[in-house]
């Protein structure tokens, strides 16, 4: 049913959103594109110095877990085809642009904020799930 | 009813040009150590020690010299009051969680323990003196020999290899330093100088007309305000989950600005000490300080959400009690 999936992940809860991107593809001959996105927005008054210094380490983040995820899904579908894209910008507009652009016919994403986390900090996954141009599935945490 | 606008006005562009200065300035005298063929591990550890912090040491030293040295003092107790009971507290609150590294954490949370009781020994034997203040410029040349190690330390294990490719990449790569850079050192110090007179004159005027003491202008609003670089800084990298810079951003201009922030102040006149800021204020940081080590450990080395409201409520506590029933 799917061929083509969008796995997004912002480093956490990484070993839930695998396992279930697992249980779609198993046995299926689907393409999988690991996104990580570096949120580079930052408040007014930022030193510039920081802002570059915040920008290298989320950059080398979204690496080690584009590499992890990549390790962890070839070790259990051997011969699947994989795809690393890390981009700079708003999370969940590029979520959805990527999606956009790749065709791609699900994403596959954590959700598990508590109400006030999600009052505070905003959701990403509530944003993708209002603007993404094919099916979400939304990999609850507790 | 003008003035007070008027001083208020100045307040906030005084705060923004000091912020603004203070990056343009550390930006680029980074770039002339680096131009120097000074290591970058120095020049990245000294520039995030004293980054955030010029504005604070700016205003502290600027009105010690223009003779209100109350502020000055005033600024830098206030300062990190706030900056761990305020700005940690708010962090926590907002993002959830602020993790920690032990080994930093520790070393970090010592060297500001430390300061701490150090300035109110100083202060319990009296006005601080140029003597005190050599010890203090000491330790802090030590702390930031510290922190230079640990960098070192930890890169060696990250990527000896790469190092070296950058250390003799920066010995071959030594240019001429560019004039535009050495113009921005210099607008950056102009602006700093400018920025920080400009902030304690209108906060010593506000003050004036108010009728409160110049002391408690600096501890809370040229505190908050020179705070905002380490607002930002910290609760945004807590935020993006990058949270030994959240907490290190903290403890490290804590202990510049009492060991720089006064000490430098100090070294050229002598810093009268305040009886209240002696028997409340200085006790009190070092209380938020304490109080920040038992909530990071009981919530296992992290700094939760419930410890940020708490941390909030005793930043609470203190205004009200210094600036309603303690004034």
């Amino acid at each position: 049913m799917y061929e083509k999936i969008l796995v997004a992940t912002m480093g956490e809860y990484m070993d839930e959103i695998l396992e279930n991107t697992i249980d779609v593809v198993s046995g299926k001959d689907v393409e999988i594109i690991g996104i990580y996105v570096v949120d580079i927005s930052v408040p007014f008054l930022t030193p510039v110095r920081v802002k570059n210094m915040m920008h290298k380490e989320l950059t080398m983040r979204g690496r080690e877990i584009l590499n992890s995820m990549e390790k962890q899904l070839q070790e259990v579908c051997k011969g699947i085809k994989f795809k690393k894209v890390l981009l700079e910008g708003n999370p969940a507009e590029e979520i959805v642009k990527t999606a956009e652009n790749e065709a791609v016919d699900l994403i596959v994403m954590s959700t598990g904020k508590s109400r006030v986390d999600k009052h505070l900090l905003g959701s990403v996954s509530e944003k993708v799930v209002h603007s993404a141009p094919c099916s979400v599935l939304l990999v609850r945490i507790n | 009813m003008l003035n007070i606008i008027l001083y208020i006005i100045g307040l906030v562009i005084s705060l923004i040009i000091v912020v603004k200065s203070a990056d343009v300035f550390v930006d680029n005298l980074v770039e002339i150590g680096s131009t120097l063929g000074i290591s970058e591990i120095i020049l990245g550890v000294t520039a995030s020690a004293i980054g955030t912090s010029l504005p604070e040491f700016g205003s502290a030293l600027i009105a010690s010299l223009s003779g209100s040295v109350d502020i000055g003092v005033g600024t830098v107790i206030g300062s990190n009051i706030w900056n761990i009971a305020g700005i940690l507290g708010i962090s926590a609150t907002v993002s959830g969680v602020i993790r920690t590294n032990k080994k930093g954490l520790t070393r970090d949370w010592l060297m500001t323990l430390i300061t701490g009781i150090i300035l109110l020994i100083f202060m319990f034997f009296g006005d601080i003196h140029w003597s005190a203040s050599i010890i203090m410029v000491a330790a802090y040349g030590y702390y930031l020999y510290l922190l230079i190690k640990s960098q070192r330390e930890q890169n060696h294990v990250n990527s000896s290899e790469e190092e070296k490719i950058d250390e003799s990449g920066n010995n071959q790569n030594k240019r001429n330093i560019d004039k535009k850079t050495i113009a921005l050192v210099v607008i950056g110090l102009i602006g700093l100088i400018i920025g920080c007179r400009i902030l304690v004159f209108s906060g010593v005027e506000l003050a004036r007309i108010a009728g409160i003491p110049a002391m408690i202008m600096g501890l809370f609003t040229l505190a908050i305000g020179t705070s905002i670089p380490e607002l930002v800084v910290t609760l945004s990298s807590a935020m993006k989950g990058l949270h030994d810079l959240s907490i290190g951003t903290v403890l490290g201009s804590n202990t510049f600005n009492i060991l720089i922030g006064i000490g430098i102040p100090a070294l050229v006149m002598t810093v009268p000490v305040e009886p209240l800021s002696l028997t409340f204020d200085a006790p009190v940081m070092l209380f938020i300080t304490i109080l920040l080590m038992v909530l990071i450990r009981a919530g296992k080395m992290k700094l939760n959400r419930i410890a940020g409201i708490i941390l909030v409520a005793s930043y609470i506590t203190y205004a009200v009690f210094r600036l309603f029933i303690l004034v």
